[in-house]
């Protein structure tokens, strides 16, 4: 399993959206590492999501792989995994971050 | 990136207060390492179970970009823990602070990879300069 974090704000996101996210997301995790997904969807409190000091927008989305990525392939799935979002939320590109770390040692 | 998480017991940290210490948290984080405000995110829960408190009352985990010195993350982790002393009145004995090192190539903001340290301001330049071109 893919461990899989979505850090969201609190009615940022709609429910249709919330299922669209994590179906388009098992099929990135998939396709992408050819294994499932576990999804952790956490949800930031109201009033408790600040960037650069106020209210945040930003959803942050982490993907531990299977395998140690070379740079150019992790940019072309970060740049997947940022596109799903902003297609499906209507977020601006700067509100969507998006990690892919390698394996733990 | 840098992303802080400040999980802390129910009902000990008000919604004002939260603002206090994200201001507090982005700040520092900014004095000590010259990293741009807009990249600091700063979240708070109460009692999440991903970062557990143990026997504190509250703890502050920062998951920064790699590169950064011992020393630095030292003041990190002492500035931003008497911050929240200073908001809410909890003893410093009962927060907990400490920070992970994640490589900056393994992150994407705004749709670019992270600058290393250090090289915030030519990506800040080279970051606005090509999405002025696409709008």
């Amino acid at each position: 399993m893919i461990k899989t974090t979505c850090l969201v704000q609190e009615n940022q996101i709609s429910e249709e959206q919330e299922s669209a996210l994590r179906k388009e997301m098992e099929e990135f995790v998939r396709s992408s590492f050819d294994e499932s997904a576990e999804i952790d969807w956490v949800i930031v409190p109201k009033n408790s999501g600040f960037t650069a000091g106020v209210p945040s927008t930003s959803v942050i989305v982490s993907i531990r792989s299977n395998v140690i990525l070379e740079r150019e392939r992790r940019v072309l799935l970060l740049k997947e995994l940022c596109d799903i979002w902003i297609t499906e939320t209507g977020l601006s590109i700067n509100e969507v971050v998006g990690t892919i770390t390698d394996p733990p040692n | 990136m840098p992303l802080y998480i400040c999980n802390s017991r129910k009902g000990l940290i008000s919604d004002q207060t939260k603002a206090l210490i994200a201001e507090d948290i982005t700040r520092i984080h900014c004095q000590v390492t010259d990293a741009p405000r807009t990249f600091v995110h700063a979240f708070f829960f109460e009692e999440a179970s991903n970062v557990p408190l143990g026997d504190k009352q509250a703890l502050l985990y920062g998951q920064i970009r790699a590169g950064r010195t011992d020393k630095q993350k030292e003041e990190i982790r002492e500035r931003m823990s008497q911050a929240i002393h200073i908001h809410t009145g909890i003893s410093k004995d009962d927060i907990s602070a400490y920070t992970t090192d994640t490589p900056a190539s393994w992150v994407m903001e705004g749709g670019d990879l992270l600058p290393e340290p250090g090289e915030e301001e030519a990506w800040l330049v080279a970051h606005e300069a090509k999405h002025k071109q696409e709008v």
